[in-house]
Parts: structure tokens; sequence; C-alpha cells
């Protein structure tokens, strides 16, 4: 039991530290540092009214200063650094790692994944809110198919290693081909180029959930005399879905489009668990993890491409959320 | 009510739809229902090639009770939630209050440090690995829970922020200058003010960073190694290879892992789809 012990000891020694912090740290600037008597106690108020909203942000921005700041920085001078980190190369890294085949494979798959991936779970979602939409069984429909979005990458991993298993007897794929007369069963983990599309199928089915919940919402969202008027003027159930509905849900739609895409960039669990990255279903996050006990350099700068990949989802996210504030 | 309900339309429509419908759910849910009917098979269905048929006998029991009492699966659950539990108390305490700090005062800087938490969101997290790793190590955290949990709290308050200071801007803004014109002490306002208002978004924050700790893989395996400090995400993998070619215990062991946060997302549905669509539309 002592663990146990341990962490509520840890959660109450947390919990205690931040109310602790933030009860004194205010209390010292009002009653100690700037109290608001004597001479100037207009100007004193003022002046810890400035000074209190940095007391709410330091501890997260100092967690995110060393966790955050100052690896992003710390990983991008590692990566000019040879292997064992006590030579500068400068660009040595990436100049290698361009020039080598598994990188050229691994970048090629993650534009597959890229594309593929966020078009098929959104337009998939889309299809599940719009079919389930007025079900009166819709939202246990819903929450079956947003099932698979709260087991973790790899659990989904190895459930799925059943479905594509080579032996007809266990693997669902080979049971149906077997069905259907096959004789020989087939590693379909080892197609090459289409074993790629098996291994995002996964991510899809996870992932579809999501864009099903986002979208559903929105559509709920659309004003009901858009799509009576369009069929008051003899629009037809696709028309009406395809030009008066999806126009009008089109930025939740990109929002479900772009965080899909960055998510796709992160995820190396699927590629890990099932293949490990041989038959060329190397992805880049999968890439670095084959360097990461070996080559800290190598791994920094891959790690380093893929930021830069995100950057301009990232710079256009930010310009969104600067327009909305306007 | 447009468009024409499913019930209005012509009879064979009707048929076809609500028989496809179940269909496509039943597909889609194919690979978890395999899984759950081999966890309850007894071994020796596997060796009588008995794979897909009905079980022989029910042994739900013995499966499970081996997953639980002969390996080292409820050591990993515990410690998932050993990390999991301070996680989530941590990223939800620290974000309430930048999210205060950021959603109600108006100061130079403001906007800046907003954006930094939006950006930390984006940053993919591979980017951090080494520098973390090597950090953890130097702090003497390394294949500790602590470490996990401190990098995770880190990690999790860019999301947190963003979603908790969208909150708090939504909330009447009134409130707050009505409760500083009474001569309230700020720290009161966010305490008694603010906080018990934000109660629906700390749920939904609270279920959403549950599930995405409890399913990360990556930082279990850069920071962690070995069954005294590894989650169950990690542990499953272990164990999995420990029982290669025993279906019935792997599909036991799978479902084991799985089951924590399939059961909260059940029991608390509402506000995870509620911390969902908030994270995302705003």
């Amino acid at each position: 039991m002592s663990p146990i012990v341990q962490g509520l000891i840890t959660i109450i020694v947390g919990v205690g530290g931040c109310v602790g912090y933030f009860f004194l740290s205010n209390l010292v600037l009002d009653k100690v540092i700037f109290p608001p008597r004597g001479d100037d106690a207009g100007r004193n108020i003022n002046r810890a009214n400035m000074v209190r909203p940095w007391l709410f942000l330091f501890p997260a921005l100092f967690a995110l200063g060393l966790y955050l700041v100052y690896p992003v920085i710390g990983s991008f001078v590692r990566s000019l650094y040879n292997r064992s980190g006590d030579e500068f190369i400068g660009f040595g890294n990436y100049t290698t790692m361009f020039a080598e085949e598994g990188f050229q494979t691994a970048f090629f798959n993650n534009f597959l994944w890229v594309i593929f991936v966020p078009a098929a779970s959104t337009f998939l979602g889309l299809l599940v809110a719009q079919l389930t939409d007025r079900l009166s069984w819709g939202n246990i429909a819903k929450s079956l198919i947003f099932m698979p979005m709260a087991i973790s990458f790899v659990g989904a991993s190895l459930i799925w290693k059943f479905v594509y298993a080579n032996d007809p007897d266990v693997g669902i794929i080979n049971a149906i081909r077997f069905a259907l007369g096959a004789t020989q069963p087939l590693d379909v983990l080892q197609l090459s180029f289409w074993n790629n599309f098996f291994l995002m199928v996964i991510l899809v089915w996870i992932q579809t959930g999501f864009a099903m919940v986002i979208l559903s919402a929105a559509l709920r969202g659309i004003p009901e005399e858009t799509v009576e008027a369009a069929i008051i003027d003899g629009a037809n159930p696709f028309q009406v879905f395809f030009k008066i509905k999806v126009p009008q849900i089109m930025g939740t739609i990109v929002v479900v489009w772009t965080t899909i895409t960055i998510l796709v960039l992160k995820v190396f669990d699927i590629v890990y668990a099932m293949t490990g990255g041989n038959f060329d279903t190397e992805i880049l996050p999968s890439y670095m993890m084959d360097y990461m006990f070996r080559d800290d350099g190598r791994a920094t700068a891959v790690a380093f491409v893929i930021m830069i990949i995100v950057l301009p989802v990232m710079i256009w996210n930010i310009q969104n959320a600067r327009k909305e504030m306007r | 009510m447009f468009p024409t309900p499913i019930a209005k339309t012509s009879r064979t429509w009707q048929l076809t739809y609500q028989g496809l419908l179940p269909f496509a759910l039943i597909m889609w849910l194919l690979p978890l229902i395999a899984v759950a009917l081999f966890s309850i098979k007894p071994a020796v269905d596997f060796t009588q090639a008995n794979y897909w048929g009905l079980p022989s006998a029910f042994a739900g029991f013995e499966n499970y009770g081996k997953v639980f009492l002969e390996s080292q699966m409820p050591r990993y659950l515990l410690n998932s939630l050993l990390i999991t539990i301070p996680t989530v108390i941590g990223a939800v305490a620290l974000s309430a209050m930048t999210g205060f700090a950021l959603g109600i005062y108006r100061f130079r800087g403001n906007l800046l440090i907003f954006f930094l938490f939006v950006a930390g969101n984006f940053v993919p997290f591979q980017i951090l690995m080494v520098p973390v790793r090597d950090l953890t190590r130097d702090l003497g955290l390394y294949n500790t829970k602590t470490g996990l949990v401190l990098f995770h709290v880190a990690f999790q308050t860019g999301f947190c922020t963003l979603f908790m200071r969208n909150f708090i801007r939504a909330l009447p803004y009134e409130l707050i200058e009505a409760a500083r014109v009474e001569g309230v002490a700020e720290w009161r306002i966010f305490w008694y003010v603010v906080l018990p208002l934000m109660k629906p978004a700390i749920a939904a924050l609270a279920v959403l960073i549950f599930t995405f700790i409890w399913n990360d893989y990556f930082w279990a395996v850069v920071l962690t190694q070995g069954a005294e400090s590894q989650p169950v995400t990690a542990g499953i993998t272990s164990f999995n290879a420990q029982y290669r070619a025993a279906y019935h215990l792997m599909s036991a062991g799978s479902i084991v892992a799985a089951l924590p946060p399939v059961a909260m997302f059940f029991l608390m549905q509402k506000h995870f789809i509620a911390g969902l669509t908030l994270g995302a539309v705003k």
C-alpha cells in the first residue's frame, strides 16, 4: 500500500502547494509589498494590480519554459552536433539524412498519412454525423462509433493486430479471404505500399469519432430556415447536404481537418507497435524513434524536420486565433 | 421538420437504411467484439481451432484472473493511476490560474503569452524528447513516476490554459466588476466567484486530460523502463510479448488496459464531448 500512500501525499503536497502559493503570494503582494495604506495608497493598488497577473502566470510559465522553450532550442542545438555530441558539424546531420533512402521513404509515407488520414476521418465523421442526426437511437450509435477514441493508440494497434493476423483462423481479413475462396494466407502488413494504408485505417478508426462529435455539433447549429428554403426551392437531399449544409460548417471542417493533420504528424505508436517501421512503413516520428537511443544528433534533426512541417499550420492557427479576438 | 424525417420516407428505403446502419456499426466495432470474444474463451478453443465459434466454455474468470493475479498487470494499472491522477490535478490547477490571469486581466504581454500557450499546444512533442530525457536524468527523475508527472503537467498546461482562458472569457465580466466594486480581494474573486462558475470546464478538462495521459505511450517509453514505474500502455506491450500466441490472455490483457479510459468515457460522456467541442471549435 505504500505507493498509494506516496501518491496521496504527492497529491496533497501538490494541491496544497498550488493553493498555498496562490493564497500567500497574493497576500504578500497586498499586505507587504504594496499595502493600500499610507501616502501613496492609490498608486500602490495600481502597482499591485499590475503585478498580480504575473503571480497567476508564473508557475505555468516556469513549467512551460523548462519543459517547452528550453527543449525546443536545446533540440535544435543538439541536432547540429555529431552522434556523441562533442563535435559541431553544422547541418551535417541534415545532409546525410536527406540523402538516406530510409528518410525519403519515411518522408513519402508521412506525406501519404497527412493526405489520407485527415481526409478519410473528416469525410467519415461528416457522413456519420449526417446519417445519425435525426435518428432515434442516433446517440447510442454515436457513442459506439466514438468509443475507439478513448482507447490508446497502442491498445488499438494491439486490437488491430488480430484483424491483420497472418493466421486465417485469427485474422479477420484472412478469415474473410478464406471464406471467399483464397487458399494462401496473406500478411497484409508486408504488402509493400498498401501496408501503409492498412496502418492508416487504424488511425482513421480512432479519429472518425472525434470528427463526428465536432461536426455533429456544427450540423445542429445550422439555422433550420436555410434548409427549409432550399427544400421548398426543390433541392434534393444531396444538394441540401453539399450546397446548403457543408458550406455553412466549412469553418468547423477546416478546424477538424487541421487538428487531425497535426495529430498525424505526432503519431508514432501505431507504426511502432504494428510493424516497427519494417516493410517500408516507416514514418518520420517512428524513424526518429529508431535513432533515439543510438544517435541523438540524428534524432533531433528528424524532430526539427517535423517541427518545420508543423510550423505553417501552427502560424495559421495563431493568426486565426488572433482574428477571432478582434 | 426538414429534411423529411426518415420515418416518412418510403418503406423499402427505410428498411434498408435501418438495416444497413446497424450492420455498418457492427463492422466498425468488429475488432473490439473479436477481442472481447477471444478474452472469454478457454485456451482449449485455440488449440482445437475453434477461433470464431462460440466459446466451448466460459473462461472469463480464469483468463482475467490470470491477468490480475499472475502478471505484472495490477502493478502497471496502479502506476497508470499514480501518474494520471496527480497530472490531472496539477494541470487543471495550474491552468485555472493562468486561464484566470489571461482571461480577466488586461496587461501588456497578455496576447503574447497567450500565443505562447497556443504555440506550445502545437509543438510536436518529438522535438522535446532528447532534452527532456536528459533533463529528467539530470534531475535524478529518470524512470520515476514523479518525472513523468512533472513533464505531463508542464506539457498539458498549454492546451489546458487555452481551454480555460476561452471559457473564462465567455463568463459575464459584470460579475467580476461587481465583486471588485464591493471591495472583494482578487484572490477571493478567483476562489469564490470564478472558480465555481468554471466547474463545467474543469470537469470536461479533467476527463479529457485523464484519457490523454492514460493513453500516453511515447513518454512512457522515453522516460521510464521496467514494471516499477511504467504505466499500463507500456506494460501491455511487454505483457503481450510475454504471452505471444496465448490469444486468450493477450485479449484479456488488452481489454483490461483499454477499459479505464473507455469506462471513463461512458460515465462522463457529456463532459468528454463538451471538452472536445470547447477545445476544438474555439
